[in-house]
């Protein structure tokens, strides 16, 4: 049988690997978790950093970058089909703080509406004014955070009716 | 291939494919993993090992001897979850829609005869349209046969059911006598008899999420533990669950890894509001309390003037009891005196330690409490906590008042360790109602009685609003500041680890049921 | 000269007190709370807290810098770059409490430190300017009215700015009222200064700034140019010395020109001319920077010499005992600023706890680092980490030796600008030498990062399924 994977790197990257691409891969293994690849006639150099077989994570470094490889079976394939997830919110009810930072604007008032990108505050962090725009056109039911409020990444700035 | 392998190959083949591809389809249309996806997804990877992958149902009644499906409806066998062995079975709602026969009980049987003789959780999906009626009265003694299994394993190893589709008549009574019950919202529905029959009987026009569903079973019956969206976060439940449960009633759950720091929690300190008769979320006192997240919580939504779920406290399991002031100000009512009564009890079976959080104005009054026996089962939350022999502690954060502060497991009934924080009042009832009795000729004959009545009421609380007077005579064994419980609690269970209490032989104590 | 405090922190502090340690000189550091586990705090010989996080409540309180440092005897102050750096009322502050001010006299400062001041003054002397406008404004109608004359595109500029702060390029007029706003809250917020000004955004500029130094005795000195235009928010990112299109004539002319500058103010110290060039390789007068620069190592690299030895040396009076037809240049340098920045992410500031840190070491690698492993990076301050410096006989070599140091660069637990100048030196307009400030503009993507890592990560896909399938076969059994 050749089962067909779905392996994601960094969350950035997405391929579809079968088992027999993997086999004729020309791996050689150089010690216990170091690794030599052939590719296309260019050599790489790979270490196995971490492995959660279990979870079907990876942490593998490829020459001197470190990538997390996330392997989904077609089991896996399949639930991300059907819509499944963990834990999952349904709308974006709420804006958080991308970073920490400190507050030094805020440009709606509860009850207003606002349209997608609108400006809603001005976060500062490392002396950079980082607008926060809103990321769906709605009406502000709270605002979390005051002016020059210093506030942690994640922290509930404004909420949405 | 040697002929004879590629026999056995074609046959588990066959086996895998269940009721066949477009039953499999239909299945995954309705939103439903079946029986060996939800196992594949239960189960550390590559840990399952099937047993009797090959057995056959022996009806040969209404042409069922041409329906033949290896596994016959279900799939048994056992693996790991993180490591830990469980047993399990999953129904196949694509082989005769789930339905129970004599031999898919057979299988079922086995692997509980195996859990309970190994100590081992057993897991149980259920994804079935009923009994098998093609086989009259042997798949009715299959039910029986789980039944009678049920209660015997039950309090020997944790018996956990997920409804994940249809359980109707029965059918219901294997997971009722199950500890948990997990249900998956929209999917699944669970009841005796079914919209139709009720329509005849009662002429109630009800459909089958109403009188069944998740949400029904986890807010008005309370038979459903916890519910969860879909397939997979249901089968996350069941392995979070499963974390804070040790193996059968020999074991203790084991601890996680944790390194110990200071432990104070700032937090704590200013959760109670100034004015007592002010709500606050019992949730933000547990959360100071416990592990980072830690809290698991069963029966949220019912009962919610009762808060009961498993948590860590310095990698340990605990089970948490705690009155909820927010929900009939923490009252306790007929609902949350069983649901925190069964709760109770399933900690003490598995030597999981108790941790009851006290804020209790007393019992609620009227005819409809006092009609649905709020006596009985008021007594069963004090039997339970009374008949506990685990590790029990009790932290006071508020008020517990009258006979309510008895039952919450206090000093007299058995406690290890009871603290309170400043801001307890421990009394027989609240200010008010005790100056209006105690006083009540001097409030009459008052000028003003209403003065009166607010300068005893003043006079009453001073003397019982607070800890110190149950401090002198040792019902409480500490008033300790809020910062500090954390530290109290984690010292205190670590204390307790070792705590044996050797009772008279008898059968079994007579719960008031 | 016994002892030094230098009003700064991260790696600007260390670099300055490396050298004086080298001189036999003591140093004292200066560091806020939250920098208690700083490098520069650990390496000084003396240190202590002047305050809370926020740099106005720390880093940027002048006076009591100048208390401590007269408690502590100290002789002089280094004031880095930003933070106080060119304050010209720190400057005068601290003369008047007979310390020495390692740096311009506080009028240079004031005049370089307004850009419509130093147009004024650099103007008898023969440098060519950009068009704008003379004086400082805040009246939007105003500043229309000075755009449509000038034309679209323009460039508002904090009259205090530096570090790209208080800078918005404006293409349309409609955007032109909340840019000047967003110019002028950024500059008061960060310079205290609210004030800016107007000018003509040149096309497709390279940004050349010529290293100048001066002693007491009248004597100026240039240390050739370097190259900055690899800039992202307009900020610098990549630096170079010398720069790939300079001719030798060229590189004379802008010198001289910067040593007129710097004459023109009666200049003291190190300091720094920018100039555009634009496509017909014109030059014209930007501004002077009256610090040491923070890519001031790779002329360090090119002309042989410690830059803050030569501005103690000048600090203490000494006469300059170089000759400007001695210096030549040798080699090539390149600085990558390494900052806790996402490039995948708008270079967005990374804030995190450095899990992982590790530098690369070896011949031709200089790196200026401020953090240790297991830090945490602070929000309050400028998200550098480090810079990483190479240098090499040819600029191939320097290039190559770059990436090879960001391979061995290991960080863990932020985004940084390391793959970002991975990039830069592998693509064909940078090593060509052909390119101007618009290089990230226009080569840059986070999408142009991703391919470059799309090869690597498919490897780490192949051999993460690789270990799975072989994890597979193992035997594993349940426990109880």
């Amino acid at each position: 049988m050749n089962a067909t994977y779905k392996v994601k790197v960094n969350k950035d990257f997405e391929y579809t690997i079968d088992q027999e691409e993997v086999s004729k891969t020309d791996i050689i293994q150089t010690s216990d978790s170091k690794f030599h690849l052939l590719d296309k006639n260019k050599s790489y150099h790979s270490e196995i950093i971490q492995s959660d077989f279990n979870n079907k994570k990876y942490s593998i470094k490829v020459n001197s970058n470190t990538y997390e490889v996330d392997i989904a079976d077609s089991l896996d394939m399949m639930i991300a089909e059907m819509g499944f997830s963990v834990g999952a919110s349904k709308q974006v009810n709420s804006i958080k703080s991308p970073m920490p930072g400190l507050i030094i604007d805020i440009q709606v008032a509860v009850g207003q509406t606002v349209e997608e990108e609108d400006y809603l505050l001005v976060l500062e962090a490392m002396k950079m004014e980082n607008i926060i725009t809103s990321p769906r056109a709605g009406t502000i039911k709270s605002i979390e955070v005051a002016k020059g409020d210093a506030v942690d990444k994640g922290k509930l700035l404004i909420e949405f009716e | 291939m040697n002929s004879k392998i590629k026999v056995l190959q074609e046959k588990i083949d066959q086996a895998h494919l269940g009721g066949g591809k477009q039953r499999i389809e239909k299945q995954h249309q309705k939103k439903k993993l079946t029986a060996r996806e939800r196992i594949a997804y239960f189960l550390d990877e590559g840990s399952f090992e099937e047993i009797g992958i090959l057995v056959t149902h022996r009806t040969t009644d209404f042409g069922m001897q041409d329906e033949i499906y290896y596994g016959d409806g279900v799939v048994t066998g056992y693996g790991t979850v993180n490591g830990r062995l469980v047993y399990v079975f999953a129904q196949d709602f694509t082989v005769f829609g789930g339905a129970l026969s004599e031999t898919h009980a057979e299988k079922i049987c086995k692997v509980m005869d195996l859990a309970v003789n190994v100590g081992a959780p057993i897991i149980g999906l259920n994804d079935s349209g009923g009994a098998r009626i093609q086989e009259g009265v042997r798949s009715l003694g299959g039910y029986a046969d789980i039944f009678h299994r049920n209660v015997q394993a039950s309090g020997v190893i944790p018996q956990i059911s997920a409804i994940m589709g249809p359980c109707a008549g029965g059918a219901v009574y294997s997971p009722a006598i199950t500890d948990f019950t997990l249900m998956v919202e929209d999917t699944s529905y669970m009841f005796v008899t079914g919209p139709n029959v009720v329509k005849t009987v009662t002429n109630e026009e009800v459909t089958s999420e109403e009188l069944g569903g998740a949400s029904t079973h986890s807010t008005k019956s309370g038979v459903a533990h916890i519910t969860s969206s879909n397939d997979i976060q249901c089968l996350e439940d069941l392995k979070t669950l499963l974390s804070y449960l040790p193996q059968n009633n020999k074991e203790t759950t084991k601890a996680l890894p944790y390194t110990l720091g200071d432990e104070k929690r700032a937090v704590l300190a200013d959760i109670i509001p100034d004015n007592p008769n002010k709500p606050y979320d019992m949730h933000e006192v547990i959360g100071g309390i416990i592990d980072e997240d830690s809290f698991f919580e069963i029966h949220k939504n019912y009962a919610e003037n009762i808060i009961v779920g498993f948590v860590r406290i310095g990698g340990k399991s605990v089970g948490i009891v705690a009155n909820q002031p927010m929900f009939l100000a923490g009252v306790l009512d007929v609902n949350s005196s069983k649901k925190a009564a069964r709760f109770t009890r399933f900690c003490d079976c598995f030597n999981i330690p108790l941790l009851v959080l006290v804020d209790v104005p007393g019992f609620l009054p009227g005819t409809d409490q006092e009609w649905n026996g709020i006596i009985v089962h008021g007594a069963k939350l004090l039997y339970a906590l009374s008949e506990a022999s685990v590790p029990k502690v009790t932290v006071i954060t508020r008020k517990a008042y009258g006979g309510a502060y008895d039952v919450m497991n206090s000093k007299h009934i058995g406690a290890d360790l009871n603290f309170a924080w400043p801001t307890a009042e421990i009394a027989v009832m609240g200010a008010k109602g005790a100056s209006e009795i105690i006083f009540r000729k001097e409030i009459k004959a008052a000028d003003d009685p209403t003065a009166k009545l607010a300068e005893k009421e003043a006079e009453y609380a001073d003397t019982f609003a607070n800890p110190y007077r149950a401090a002198q005579r040792g019902f409480v064994d500490e008033v300790i500041l809020p910062e500090d419980t954390r530290r109290k609690l984690i010292k205190g269970f670590s204390m307790l680890e070792n705590k044996e209490i050797h009772q008279p032989k008898r059968k079994h104590g007579n719960i008031p049921l | 000269m016994k002892k030094i405090l230098v009003a700064n922190r991260g790696e600007i502090a260390i670099r300055v007190m490396k050298t004086a340690s080298k001189m036999g000189i003591k140093t004292v550091a200066i560091y806020s709370t939250i920098d208690r586990n700083s490098p520069h705090v650990v390496f000084a010989d003396e240190a202590v807290c002047v305050g809370e996080a926020p740099s106005n409540e720390s880093y940027l309180l002048g006076n009591k810098i100048i208390e401590i440092a007269k408690e502590l005897n100290v002789d002089a102050i280094h004031p880095g770059y930003g933070f106080l750096s060119e304050n010209a009322d720190f400057a005068s502050e601290v003369e008047k409490n007979d310390i020495i001010f390692i740096g311009p006299k506080s009028k240079a400062i004031e005049v370089m430190g307004s850009k419509l001041a130093a147009k004024e003054a650099v103007k008898a002397y023969d440098i060519p300017m950009v068009p704008g406008i003379e004086e400082a404004i805040t009246d939007p109608e105003k500043a229309k009215e000075i755009a449509r004359e000038i034309g679209f595109p323009i460039l508002i500029k904090a009259s205090a700015g530096g570090g790209g702060k208080g800078m918005r390029v404006v293409e349309k007029e409609e955007n032109l009222e909340s840019q000047m706003q967003r110019a002028i809250s950024e500059a008061i917020s960060a310079f205290g200064d609210g004030s800016v000004f107007i000018e003509k955004y040149v096309g497709s500029p390279r940004h050349i700034e010529i290293q100048v130094m001066a002693d007491t005795h009248g004597n100026v000195l240039h240390f050739f140019e370097r190259e900055c235009s690899v800039q992202r928010r307009h900020q610098k990112v990549v630096e170079e010395a010398p720069s790939a299109v300079l001719s030798p004539e060229l590189r004379t002319k802008m010198g001289e020109a910067a040593v007129r500058v710097a004459k023109a103010c009666d200049y003291v110290g190190a300091g720094t001319v920018e100039f555009l060039l634009d496509e017909q390789h014109n030059f014209y007068f930007l501004e002077m920077n009256t610090r040491l620069q923070v890519e001031h190592p790779v002329t360090e690299l090119i002309t042989e010499v410690d830059l803050v030895e030569l501005q103690i040396k000048v600090a203490r009076g000494e006469k300059l005992n170089i000759k400007q037809e001695d210096l030549t240049i040798k080699g090539h340098a390149l600085e990558l600023r390494v900052y806790a920045e996402d490039p995948m992410n708008d270079f967005l500031p990374s804030v995190g706890n450095l899990e992982t840190y590790q530098i690369p070491v070896g011949d031709g690698i200089r790196v200026d680092n401020g953090y240790a492993e297991g830090m945490d990076i602070p929000i309050y301050y400028d998200p550098m980490l480090s810079k990483l410096i190479t240098y090499g006989e040819t600029r191939e070599e320097a290039i190559e030796l770059m990436i090879k140091a960001i391979d061995h660069y290991q960080v863990k637990g932020v985004q940084t600008t390391l793959s970002f100048g991975k990039f830069v030196c592998q693509h064909e307009a940078f090593r060509s030498g052909n390119f101007n400030t618009h290089f990230v503009k226009k080569y840059y993507t986070a999408d142009a990062l991703k391919t470059e890592m799309q090869e690597e990560a498919r490897i780490a896909a192949l051999m993460a399924l690789r270990q799975y399938q072989e994890d597979q076969k193992q035997l594993r059994l349940p426990t109880h």
